[in-house]
């Protein structure tokens, strides 16, 4: 029977390619969260007692969609998602550029934008 | 019986029933007997029938009621046509309201022990007469003189006199006829020897005639004698007249008193046979009887047959073609007789059997058949006396249900219930209600329409009201508020004015009776308040659905329904009393809800609608919310919409 020799280096410089691989792994994963891990998340609450102290901000909404609401060809859909942390729904809205197929049950994180009269309106948006 | 009832006037009717009566002869003819007795009867159905158009069935099912219950008058017993039927004979009944008095004063009355002595007096006398004993001359004459005493009591009314009257009058008619008899031989007599004068007398004329001829052929010559014999003659033919005209003159008189002998011997029967049709028609039946064996006993066997009343016996027996004879007139006496005394026990065994109404209906009828007989002694003084109470009482409930006093015939119906086990009372009490409540639901419909200005229609229903129930309570009620809403029918257009002005709606809304009668015939205010009218009554019914509601523990839903209310008009009182005490238990759905509200006012569709839904997420089934959801998100896109096309 043949006798297979083992080399301690070797064994070292396996470890470091893996450790390197993982690392690597790490730091893709997060630069692929791009803008959204900056973003802060609606305080659903407050921005529901009085939305206009939100006007111009954007947040980070992560959130199920519970129904549509209203959909236009060419503009968008109005969406209600129950989000995250609060158990009141939220009315979004989603325009026809940023829109993909959603459906009811979906989770998704939104980057979106408090424009005027209050509206919620999503920029960007991904399942997670 | 009260019989008839007369659909088109009631009260006419209930007087009509009302009369009483009694009589002695018999009605006449077969149209007034029984059996057209179910004339009236239809009459009843036939108004029972046509009562509705009328709009006064209400009140004939009641009376009819009433008359049936009230009424203890026996079938037999015919007031309307005055009749009264017994075993197909008829007797005239005349006037109700005699007959009542006479069967009070029965009533009233008890047995006396006079009455008592002339019952075994009648029984003697009758007995007497019978024909199993054997009748001389002597016993007959002492039947007779028993009449006399029989007379004496006051329960005879004199009729024994009349009897032995009649049976005088036949004696001494027949003693005439004797008398009749003998004169008559003596005439006889003598045209026997009138006929023999006048015979002779022709023979010798004739021998004389004989001889003058033979002369004559013999002494033609002589001349001188000749004028004597033409003298004697002349004579003979002038004394053979003259004894020719006594002959015819005794012949007359013999014809004339064998005349005279049949008229007397006829009238004595006739007058016999006359008296005890008149005895039977009176309901006199023992001296009917009386009278009848003493007939039996004057006259002979072949004179039994009736010559005279026949007419008023067909009347009396309708239908009959029996050959009436004395005979068949003592039948019917004994028949009436035996059936009084059963119907005095069948009275007495109801009685004791508590069957009280019926014991009273059947002494009535009992009472007119057997007045005169005193087999109806056999009723006691205590018996009568609850008979009286109880025949009072229905009297007095019949009246009262004429001038349709509910109230009374209910008070009296319970007393009557407690003389008489077997009186109806609930049948009473039911038809009581009944007409109460019909006459309740007429004084309803007047009102209805006296408030939408259907006068006429307002009156029609209020006289149907009075005719059901005249002293109905809710008719007075009507009256005072027709007349307060009449009185304030001047001022009304003034009032209206006023508080639309100051948008009292709800104070319009609690006058709209006197408004609405005031504002009847204005064009311009009457169609404003019956907007008011419709929106008052409108809130007020989601007023009373939002209590039901919070009864059932649904306050979101029952303030929904507040709030849609508060739309209409959020300034009423009621209203908004409600929802102040349901806000405090949905406060968390309000607040929300007017947040929304606030915001859609601003303009603000986004924020709205997250309002909504926050408020839809404690109220799902919040139909503000369904619609304010889909009229901000609507606004929302439509804003949208705009931004994109200009982006564009």
């Amino acid at each position: 029977m043949r006798r297979i020799r083992h080399y301690p280096g070797k064994l070292v410089i396996d470890c470091l390619r893996l450790f390197s691989l993982i690392s690597l792994g790490v730091f893709l994963s997060a630069c692929g969260k791009g803008e959204f891990s900056s973003l802060e998340a609606l305080p659903v609450d407050e921005y529901l007692k009085k939305p206009g102290n939100f006007l111009g901000n954007t947040y980070l909404i992560s959130a199920q969609i519970d129904s549509q609401i209203k959909w236009e060809e060419g503009v968008g859909r109005i969406l209600a998602v129950e989000a995250e942390g609060s158990s009141s729904r939220l009315p979004v809205f989603v325009p026809e550029g940023a829109g993909r197929n959603l459906y009811v049950g979906q989770r998704y994180e939104m980057r979106a934008n408090i424009r005027e009269g209050g509206l919620i309106y999503v920029e960007d948006l991904r399942k997670f | 019986m009260w019989k008839i009832y007369v659909s088109s006037s009631l009260a006419a009717f209930l007087v009509a029933a009302a009369l009483p009566a009694q009589g002695g002869f018999p009605v006449g003819g077969g149209s007034q007997g029984p059996g057209n007795s179910s004339s009236p009867r239809a009459q009843t159905a036939q108004a029972g029938v046509s009562a509705p158009a009328d709009g006064i069935f209400e009140s004939n099912t009641f009376l009819e009621t009433a008359n049936r219950i009230f009424d203890p008058t026996s079938d037999s017993m015919d007031f309307e046509n005055g009749s009264f039927n017994w075993k197909g004979k008829t007797f005239n009944i005349a006037e109700q309201r005699a007959f009542r008095s006479r069967f009070e004063r029965f009533l009233l009355a008890s047995p006396t022990e006079e009455e008592a002595r002339y019952a075994q007096l009648m029984a003697d006398i009758l007995e007497r007469l019978s024909v199993s004993n054997k009748n001389t001359d002597d016993t007959i004459l002492d039947t007779w003189e028993l009449l006399f005493r029989a007379s004496d009591f006051e329960i005879d009314g004199g009729n024994s006199t009349i009897v032995a009257n009649q049976v005088f009058n036949a004696w001494r008619i027949r003693k005439e006829s004797r008398g009749v008899a003998m004169s008559q031989r003596e005439l006889e007599d003598m045209r026997k020897y009138q006929q023999e004068v006048v015979a002779n007398r022709r023979r010798m004329l004739e021998r004389l005639e004989e001889r003058r001829s033979r002369e004559t052929a013999g002494s033609e010559d002589e001349g001188s004698g000749s004028s004597a014999d033409s003298v004697e003659e002349s004579d003979l033919p002038s004394e053979a007249a003259f004894r020719a005209l006594d002959l015819a003159e005794t012949e007359a008189k013999i014809l004339a008193l064998e005349t005279e002998a049949a008229s007397t011997g006829l009238q004595a029967k006739l007058q016999f046979q006359s008296q005890i049709v008149s005895f039977l028609m009176q309901r006199r039946f023992e001296h009917a009887l009386v009278l009848s064996g003493f007939y039996q006993l004057i006259f002979k066997g072949s004179h039994q047959e009736l010559q005279v009343g026949k007419s008023q016996l067909e009347q009396f027996l309708p239908g009959s073609d029996l050959s009436y004879t004395v005979d068949s007139m003592s039948f019917i006496a004994r028949e009436a007789i035996n059936d009084v005394d059963k119907g005095v026990e069948a009275v007495n065994a109801a009685y004791e059997e508590n069957r009280t109404m019926l014991a009273l209906e059947r002494l009535q009828e009992v009472f007119f058949l057997g007045e005169y007989l005193t087999e109806l002694n056999k009723i006691s003084t205590e018996q009568r006396r609850h008979l009286l109470d109880l025949y009072r009482s229905l009297m007095e409930a019949g009246d009262l249900a004429e001038a349709k006093d509910y109230d009374g015939v209910k008070m009296l119906a319970e007393s009557i219930s407690e003389m008489a086990d077997d009186f109806p009372k609930a049948r009473v009490l039911s038809a009581v209600e009944t007409a109460k409540s019909m006459s309740d639901m007429a004084v309803f419909a007047a009102s209805q329409y006296r408030n939408t200005g259907e006068v006429e229609k307002a009156r029609a229903e209020l006289m149907q009201a009075i005719e059901i129930w005249p002293s109905n309570p809710a008719i007075r009620e009507f009256q005072m508020e027709t007349t307060k809403l009449a009185t304030a029918g001047s001022q009304g257009v003034k009032i209206f004015d006023d508080l639309l002005k100051r948008n009292e709606r709800r104070a319009i809304y609690e006058r709209r009776m006197e408004l609405g009668f005031a504002l009847a015939d204005d064009a311009e205010r009457k169609p404003l308040l019956m907007e008011v009218v419709d929106e008052v009554a409108r809130i007020d019914l989601l007023v009373k659905q939002s209590e039901e509601l919070v009864k059932q523990g649904e306050a979101y839903a029952a303030w929904e329904l507040l709030a849609e209310a508060s739309k209409i008009d959020n300034t009423d009182g009621p209203m908004n009393q409600a929802r102040a005490e349901l806000a405090p238990r949905v406060a968390d759905f309000v607040q929300r809800v007017d947040r929304a509200e606030r915001q859609s006012s601003a303009g603000h569709h986004a924020a709205a609608l997250a309002a909504y839904l926050a408020a839809q997420d404690i109220y799902p089934a919040s139909r503000i919310c369904r619609v304010g959801v889909e009229r901000e998100a609507s606004a929302l896109m439509s804003g949208l919409r705009e931004e994109s096309a200009e982006d564009d």
